[in-house]
């Protein structure tokens, strides 16, 4: 995680409440990862049944944890690209219609070119992410040079991809069946998915970008204060156009994960993207605000979200109590892991 | 205020036409117009056709409304003389489109719709009978709105019923099952009628199967990633003892099927409903075991077909039974071993229906409980 508390001084007491605030999440997800567990350990001690903490729970199993991770994949994918947004105090809600079109696009082509990764088909994969790209660049464009607010610009450009992404299958449902590219799911090291490990890739590039270059470090210079930002030389509507863009990438990658794990590219692709990857965004420790946060948190995020998903139906929680508690452990999380003291008021 | 007074005195005179019409008497007398020619009551020579829907982003409505176009081009006219009344699951403006449409055309009109829910059938029926247009609805009415209280005008409704065909999908998962073992039902929205209907059918079938367990029941909200999701929690859940999945339509089998081969799970028995065409092929290949088709095609074509033909007079629809005005929609059961025969005859090209044939694929009056 990014430092962003520098000035610690040395010595200092270990649970400073910056530390604590910054390391909640990570507590969240570990309280949550044991909770879960707990139910089913209650669920069979009440039926008499033998069980042993931890050992015998079906949540609190490799299997699981690959089972969590490929629901999580693509929902982190479009989260990191969001989080850059985030940081620049800006917010982009694209992401269903841009994940729609890219996986819609991609299909076709990767169809179109021979249907298996082997062939030029393969093309379809760098193609998509130029896609997304040029999606994020427009979302960017409308934003920065209409000066209408990202909230609104991104949102419209969702509607637009969402209907590009009908235009272009008129309803129906595209099959990618190639048994190389679905191995993202099918073949498995050490017993996660290949698509987990893709993810993880991106995630280290994301991580470089956002600590490691200069693009990373001014997201982090609007977020924290634009006006500033802009005295001291920095032209702050070209990074917002390459975070846009950026994000499109990522929205992109999502994208061809979603379409991995199903095999299936449709209009309905980009559902419920966005509110999953905003929260996990969100409950991860990035701030609405801008100018704190990473890509780390969004990891940590994307799990909280995933896990209280998986583990909900794992205990067997009715269906009609799973969005009320979920609503509420969205508030808890926040609540515990955004440092909302030094916010004078919130918009 | 011109335009409201121009409406004013157009509701006027359509209501004059009605009592004038009633008055002349029935045989078809026609009422003298007082806009123009083309006024007669009882029957419309040309009247507009329109349907009425939420919106064509759904495959399924697109298949209602792409029958719908078929008819209208059986007519010997262009699709684009269908006119197109979206309601964007919009109760008020589905009401409003309607009434919009009525004086536009001064009540010349035959019109499909789907209402969006149920109290809405009842204002938009009464208003297209005021109008003197006639309207045949699909899927939504209240019980208590019957086609035969409104004489010629509210031609025809036609529905569903799930239950029945759903437990017939049941009992094939649970002899693909051998009796017994555990099994589980991904859902629609769970206040959604049809997923109520799909659930209430299998549990009806397992009251035959005392060795089977109905493990979990969870809403997919018909949505192909929260199915996959749901799916492979399940797995965590209840690991080896599911042996059959209960799915409540083809697009959450789809993610069900995603999530066991993420698995690696092979030849798990498992159901769905609605016959799409990837499905069907599904089905074929022995991965789903049983659907059913509801020929939506069929079912927009026919609505439309019955509102056009009883304005302009082909047949009285007082004159017709109870039977046929109020009917189940036809259902098609699709097992491995017909797959194919059904993906040649109303899949791979869409057949030519007789759009005069109104009852022919019905599948029996409407019954209340």
């Amino acid at each position: 995680m990014v430092d962003t508390t520098a000035g610690i001084a040395p010595r200092a007491r270990f649970l400073t409440r910056e530390r604590i605030i910054k390391w909640a999440p990570l507590l969240v997800l570990g309280v949550l990862v044991l909770l879960f567990p707990f139910f089913e350990w209650l669920e069979d001690v009440r039926a008499g049944d033998a069980h042993t903490y931890l050992l015998d729970s079906r949540f609190f199993s490799i299997r699981n944890a690959a089972r969590i991770g490929i629901s999580a994949t693509p929902a982190l994918m479009v989260a990191i690209g969001v989080t850059f947004i985030i940081i620049m105090g800006s917010i982009d809600l694209s992401m269903e219609g841009t994940v729609s079109v890219c996986a819609v696009i991609f299909a076709f082509v990767f169809i179109a070119w021979g249907g298996t990764v082997l062939s030029w088909a393969w093309l379809a994969i760098p193609i998509a992410m130029l896609v997304g790209a040029a999606m994020g660049f427009i979302n960017g464009l409308v934003h920065v040079k209409l000066k209408i607010p990202s909230f609104m610009a991104s949102l419209a450009m969702g509607f637009v991809g969402t209907g590009l992404a009908l235009l272009l299958t008129g309803g129906d449902r595209v099959r990618v069946e190639d048994p190389i590219f679905r191995s993202l799911l099918t073949e498995r090291w050490f017993n996660f998915p290949v698509m987990v490990y893709v993810a993880l890739v991106f995630l280290l590039i994301a991580w470089f970008i956002q600590s490691r270059t200069t693009l990373g470090r001014n997201f982090y210079a609007v977020g924290g204060g634009e006006e500033l930002a802009h005295a001291s030389g920095l032209n702050v509507e070209r990074v917002r156009l390459m975070g846009f863009t950026l994000a499109g990438v990522f929205f992109a990658v999502g994208a061809l994960l979603a379409v991995g794990r199903i095999g299936i590219a449709e209009t309905a692709t980009g559902n419920n993207f966005m509110f999953v990857s905003i929260t996990a965004v969100v409950v991860g420790g990035t701030a609405l605000w801008g100018g704190i946060g990473g890509v780390w948190n969004t990891l940590v995020g994307v799990l909280i979200v995933n896990v209280i998903n998986n583990g909900m139906v794992v205990i067997g929680l009715p269906a009609f109590l799973q969005d009320a508690v979920l609503g509420i452990l969205v508030i808890i999380a926040v609540v515990l892991s955004t440092d909302r003291r030094s916010v004078s008021f919130v918009k | 205020m011109s335009f409201i007074k121009k409406f004013i005195e157009q509701e006027t005179t359509n209501r004059r036409d009605l009592l004038l019409a009633s008055a002349y008497g029935l045989g078809g007398v026609a009422a003298a117009g007082l806009m123009g020619s083309g006024m007669a009551r009882a029957a419309i020579a040309d009247p507009t056709i329109a349907w009425s829907y939420r919106n064509r982003t759904n495959p399924y409505w697109n298949e209602i409304v792409s029958g719908g176009e078929a008819f209208v081009e059986s007519l010997g006219k262009s699709k684009d003389f269908l006119t197109h009344l979206i309601n964007e699951g919009s109760s008020e403006k589905s009401l409003a489109d309607v009434k919009a449409l009525l004086s536009k055309t001064n009540g010349d009109l035959a019109l499909a719709i789907d209402t969006n829910d149920a109290p809405n059938a009842r204002p938009v029926v009464e208003a297209c009978v005021e109008a003197g247009a006639y309207v045949s609805t699909l899927w939504n009415k209240t019980d208590d709105l019957h086609p035969w209280d409104f004489g010629d005008n509210y031609v025809s409704h036609m529905s569903w019923s799930d239950e029945g065909p759903a437990e017939q999908t049941a009992r094939v998962l649970l002899e693909a099952m051998g009796g017994k073992g555990g099994v589980v039902h991904l859902g629609g929205i769970a206040s959604n009628n049809p997923a109520i209907e799909r659930l209430n059918g299998l549990k009806n079938a397992l009251k035959d199967y005392s060795d089977v367990e109905l493990l979990d029941a969870q809403p997919a909200d018909w949505d192909t990633q929260k199915a996959n999701q749901i799916m492979s929690s399940f797995l965590t859940r209840y690991g080896d003892e599911i042996t059959g999945v209960h799915c409540a339509n083809d697009t959450i089998a789809y993610g069900v099927l995603e999530a066991l081969r993420a698995e690696g799970i092979a030849g798990m028995p498992v159901v769905s409903y609605d016959g799409n065409p990837q499905a069907v092929e599904l089905v074929a290949k022995g991965e789903i075991l049983a659907t059913v088709f509801t020929n939506p095609h069929w079912g927009g074509g026919i609505t439309a077909a019955l509102a056009y033909h009883a304005a302009v007079g082909h047949f009285k629809p007082s004159e017709e039974p109870e039977a046929h005005r109020e009917f189940y929609g036809p259902t098609i059961f699709v097992t491995p071993d017909d797959a194919l025969d059904f993906k040649a005859k109303y899949l791979d090209s869409v057949p030519t229906y007789d759009w005069t044939d109104f009852w022919g694929p019905s599948n029996g009056q409407i019954q209340y409980t």
